[in-house]
C-alpha cells in the first residue's frame, strides 16, 4: 500500500505542486500586508452632506411619485451630490450588488434622472480628496476587476495620482461602489491567485479550484498516511536530523 | 577527445549540486511535515469544504423567497403629509411593502418605525405573530416553524448588534435554517443554516484565529505560513528531481536513439537524390 500512496503523493504534487505554492504565499500575503491600506481608500472622503436644501416633507409626494411610476417594488430617498432624489427598485435582489434595476426620480422636481458620465463624474468627484485629477470616465457593463462582486453596470472614474485611483459609481441608482488603487490591485492580485478567479467573477466556487482543491485532498492524506508510517518506522527519531 | 572530457566535468558539476539540494529538501520536507502536516490536513480540509460549497447557499440565499411584489399606490390611503403631521421628526422615509401591506418606514432619532400606508397604524416594534407571518411568506423551504425568540441584547455570533431587536425565527427542516427578522423595520435582516455556521468554524481554522474568527494577521497564521513555504518549495524541489528529472531523462535517451535512426534515414534519403 505504502507505494501507491508514495506514487499519489509524487504525481499529484506534479500536477498541482505549483498552486499549492501559489495558495501558500498569497495566504502568507494576506497575512502580511497591511489591511487599511489594501482597502483602497486613500483619498476617500465623506460626501459632505451638507443640510437638506429642502425638508423632506417638502418635497413631492411619495403618492404622487408612484403613481407617475408605477411597477414599483419599493421607494426609498436617497441624496446625490446634496440633492434628494426618490430612488424606485423596479427589479430587487438579495444585496445591492447583485443585479438590481433602479429609477432615480428628482425629488423635487419629479424628473426622471439618469447618471450620466457628468453626473457620475461629480459624485466621483465629491467623495476623493487626492491630489489627482479625473483622467478618463468609462461604463463598465461587465466583470468589475476592481469590485469582482458589484453585478451592476458602474461608472469607472479614474484619478492621475500616483496611487492610480479608480472610483466607481453605480450607474441605475448613483451609489459610490467605492475606491480602489493600486494597493487594492495589489492584494485583489492575491486574492484572485489564491481564489483561481481568473475570469474576476468574485467567487472562489468556480470549477478549476474545485478540482484543485479535490486533488490537493489526495496530495494532503496522502502525506499524512506517508508521515504516519515514518513515524511507525521510527524515521523521526533526532538521529536523522 | 577532449570535448570529452570537459563533457565529464560538465555532468559532475551539475550532479555534485543537486544531491545536496536533494538531501536538504529531503530533510526539510520530512520534518517539517511533522511539525505543520496537521495544519496542511486542515487547509486543504476547510479549502475544501469552502469551495465545494456555492457561496450563495452557504449565504442562505435559498432559504428565502425574493418577492417581487408591487406597491399599489392607491393605497396609500394614510397620506404621507398625515405622516408628516404625525411624526414631524420623521427622516429617510420610505415605501415597501410588508406582507401584502404598503407601509412606510422611517426614522425618528435613528430609532426606526413602520406605519401602515392604509390606516396610519403603528405595526412596530413586530409582535410575534407578524414575525412569524413574515417568516412564514418570506421562507422557501417546507419545514414547520418551531419557534420565536426576540432577541434585544447580547446577540448570537451569526447577528450583528445593530440589528437588534430582532425575531429569531426557527424551522424544523434539513440544516436547522433560522431567519432574523428586525422587529422595527420588519426586514430579514439575515438567514442562517448549520452549513453558514459550519462555514465560518472552517474559515476560522483556514486562517487559524481561534479568537473571534475575523483577523487574517495573526502571529500563529504568520509562523505557520512561513514553514509552509519552506515545506512547498522543498516539496516542489523533491518533485522535480523525483517526478520531472527522470522524465526528461527518458525523453532525452528516446531521442538520441531516434536521432541516430533519423540520421540514418537522412543519409539514405541524400543517397536516393
Amino acid at each position: 500500500m505504502m507505494q501507491w500512496v508514495k506514487k499519489i503523493h509524487k504525481w499529484v504534487s506534479l500536477l498541482i505542486g505549483l498552486q499549492v505554492f501559489i495558495w501558500v504565499l498569497s495566504g502568507l500575503i494576506f497575512n502580511v500586508i497591511d489591511h487599511n491600506k489594501a482597502r483602497g481608500n486613500a483619498y476617500r472622503q465623506a460626501i459632505s452632506t451638507k443640510q437638506n436644501i429642502i425638508a423632506e416633507k417638502d418635497l413631492l409626494p411619495v403618492e404622487s411619485i408612484l403613481a407617475a411610476y408605477p411597477d414599483t417594488i419599493e421607494l426609498s430617498q436617497t441624496t446625490l451630490l446634496s440633492k434628494p432624489y426618490y430612488l424606485l427598485t423596479k427589479e430587487q435582489a438579495l444585496y445591492q450588488h447583485f443585479a438590481n434595476t433602479y429609477q432615480l426620480v428628482n425629488a423635487i422636481s419629479g424628473e426622471l434622472t439618469i447618471v450620466d458620465k457628468q453626473l457620475a463624474t461629480d459624485i466621483a468627484k465629491a467623495s476623493y480628496n487626492g491630489p489627482g485629477n479625473i483622467t478618463s470616465t468609462t461604463l463598465l457593463t461587465g466583470n468589475i476587476a476592481d469590485f469582482t462582486k458589484q453585478k451592476n453596470p458602474s461608472w469607472q472614474v479614474n484619478f492621475s495620482d500616483k496611487l492610480q485611483t479608480s472610483v466607481y459609481v453605480e450607474q441605475g441608482s448613483g451609489r459610490l461602489v467605492g475606491h480602489s488603487n493600486s494597493d487594492k490591485r495589489f492584494a485583489n492580485f492575491f486574492f484572485m491567485l489564491h481564489f483561481m478567479d481568473y475570469n474576476h467573477e468574485g467567487s472562489f466556487n468556480n470549477v478549476q479550484i474545485i478540482f484543485f482543491a479535490f486533488v490537493t485532498l489526495w496530495l494532503t492524506l496522502s502525506g499524512l498516511v506517508w508521515a504516519i508510517h515514518l513515524l511507525r518506522l521510527g524515521k523521526y527519531h533526532k538521529k536523522y536530523i | 577527445m577532449e570535448q570529452s572530457t570537459i563533457n565529464t566535468t560538465h555532468v559532475k558539476k551539475i550532479n555534485r549540486k543537486p544531491i545536496r539540494l536533494l538531501s536538504l529538501s529531503h530533510k526539510i520536507h520530512k520534518w517539517l511535515a511533522l511539525l505543520i502536516g496537521a495544519q496542511f490536513i486542515i487547509w486543504s480540509i476547510t479549502g475544501a469544504y469552502m469551495v465545494f460549497f456555492d457561496i450563495d447557499y452557504i449565504h442562505g440565499d435559498s432559504l428565502i423567497i425574493n418577492h417581487q411584489n408591487k406597491i399599489q399606490p392607491e393605497h396609500l390611503t394614510y397620506s404621507s403629509k398625515a405622516l408628516f403631521r404625525q411624526y414631524p421628526q420623521a427622516e429617510n422615509l420610505s415605501v415597501g411593502l410588508l406582507i401584502d401591506r404598503e407601509v412606510y418606514r422611517f426614522n425618528v432619532n435613528s430609532q426606526k418605525y413602520i406605519v401602515d400606508a392604509t390606516n396610519g397604524d403603528l405595526l412596530s416594534p413586530l409582535n410575534k405573530n407578524k414575525a412569524l407571518a413574515l417568516a412564514k411568506h418570506a421562507y422557501s423551504g417546507r419545514g414547520e416553524l418551531i419557534s420565536a425568540e426576540l432577541i434585544t441584547a447580547d446577540p448570537p455570533f451569526e447577528l450583528s448588534a445593530r440589528h437588534l431587536p430582532a425575531w429569531r425565527i426557527n424551522f424544523d427542516d434539513f440544516g436547522s435554517p433560522a431567519l432574523y427578522i428586525s422587529a422595527n423595520s420588519g426586514k430579514i435582516v439575515t438567514k442562517r443554516h448549520e452549513f453558514w455556521r459550519l462555514f465560518d468554524w472552517m474559515f476560522r481554522l483556514h486562517v487559524m484565529d481561534y479568537d473571534d474568527g475575523e483577523n487574517v494577521s495573526n502571529w500563529l497564521l504568520f509562523i505557520f505560513a512561513l514553514l509552509a513555504i519552506f515545506a512547498t518549495c522543498s516539496g516542489l524541489v523533491l518533485s522535480y528531481y523525483k517526478a520531472i528529472k527522470p522524465i526528461i531523462r527518458q525523453r532525452k535517451k528516446a531521442i538520441k536513439s531516434s536521432k541516430y535512426i533519423g540520421e540514418n534515414n537522412t543519409l539514405s534519403m541524400d543517397d536516393k537524390s
